[in-house]
């Protein structure tokens, strides 16, 4: 092969894996791991549902219109999780989504729009876990836990 | 040529689909654990229930004299399994006769109507994992024999294992 054509051969490669590189600072989930416990009820109803709203989202502009997609992983799930997010500053939220071992990737911000500004913006998680008394308890049935994945991508 | 031809097309195809393609530009992920406690709850609609029985409960001729209310309810959620609830009243020594019954309940399975005393009896069964309500069937009871008198009674249910 002439060093011509290797060069141009190894270029367009580059270009092939752009869209892997750098993309360790394009999303960041802000506030690690976190518990959400269920502690009470209303005798006659059902029990009180708790809410989590440590958790940011740090996302940052494109070249193109993307969207951030949520799904997540409970082998033997028991209990009920949703999130949505809220204090979006660049795209539009999408309502609140149920969190279900197994399912396909769901929209969570969407319309988010080109750069220029080539900044981090930061939106807020909204975590709400619910559960019934029919569906038990974790010390009889053990906890759930969700391994919860972000996905920023073209929309 | 014809081997820079063959290098190069599956390349710029390659390119090609990776410019159509939907780009992911970042995947992450955490953790979200979901814990939920054990909840056992129990609750009566009213604090107080006043039956009197009177002239208009006694039938000439006969002793016994019955007077029923249905005026109260009991509430529960409980997310545990294998339970049910049980009752039993404060008056060691009542002048007349309490019976209670577990009416039109919307979960588990009624026990037969108790007459209450100090010694917990079985009220309703079944109740593992639910969340319901019932209604509290009193029936004070008392001879023409017995006179007047006043039995106050505190009456405590309570989830136990079944």
């Amino acid at each position: 092969m002439r060093p011509l054509t290797r060069t141009l051969a190894l270029t367009i490669l580059l270009l092939s894996v752009g869209g892997i590189s750098g993309a360790y600072s394009q999303l960041t989930i802000l506030g690690g791991n976190i518990n959400m416990t269920v502690t009470t009820g209303v005798a006659g109803g059902e029990p009180i549902a708790v809410t989590n709203a440590t958790i940011s989202l740090r996302y940052r502009l494109q070249n193109r219109i993307t969207k951030i997609t949520v799904r997540t992983s409970c082998p033997g799930q028991r209990f009920n999780l949703a999130v949505v997010a809220t204090s979006v500053p660049q795209g539009t939220a999408a309502p609140q989504v149920t969190l279900t071992n197994g399912m396909l990737a769901v929209d969570l911000i969407v319309s988010i729009p080109r750069r220029p500004p080539n900044t981090n913006q930061t939106a807020t998680l909204l975590y709400t876990a619910s559960s019934t008394f029919a569906q038990g308890n974790s010390a009889e049935l053990g906890n759930d836990v969700h391994t919860i994945t972000y996905t920023l991508l073209d929309q | 040529m014809k081997f820079h031809f063959l290098i190069l097309v599956p390349i710029i195809l390659l390119f090609c689909a990776q410019m159509q393609a939907q780009t992911v530009y970042a995947t992450r992920t955490h953790r979200v654990t979901v814990i939920v406690s054990t909840i056992t709850l129990v609750q009566v609609s009213s604090g107080v229930v006043n039956m009197t029985i009177s002239g208009a409960d006694a039938v000439a001729g006969q002793d016994l004299m019955t007077l029923t209310n249905q005026s109260t309810n009991l509430l529960w959620g409980i997310n545990s399994s294998l339970k049910k609830i049980t009752v039993n009243t404060s008056l060691a020594a009542p002048q007349f006769t309490l019976k209670l019954l577990a009416g039109s309940s919307t979960q588990g399975t009624a026990a037969p109507q108790v007459t209450l005393s100090t010694v917990p009896a079985d009220f309703l069964l079944n109740i593992g994992r639910s969340s319901g309500n019932c209604i509290l069937q009193y029936t004070a009871e008392a001879l023409a024999s017995q006179g007047t008198g006043t039995d106050p009674h505190t009456i405590t249910f309570t989830v136990q294992n079944q």
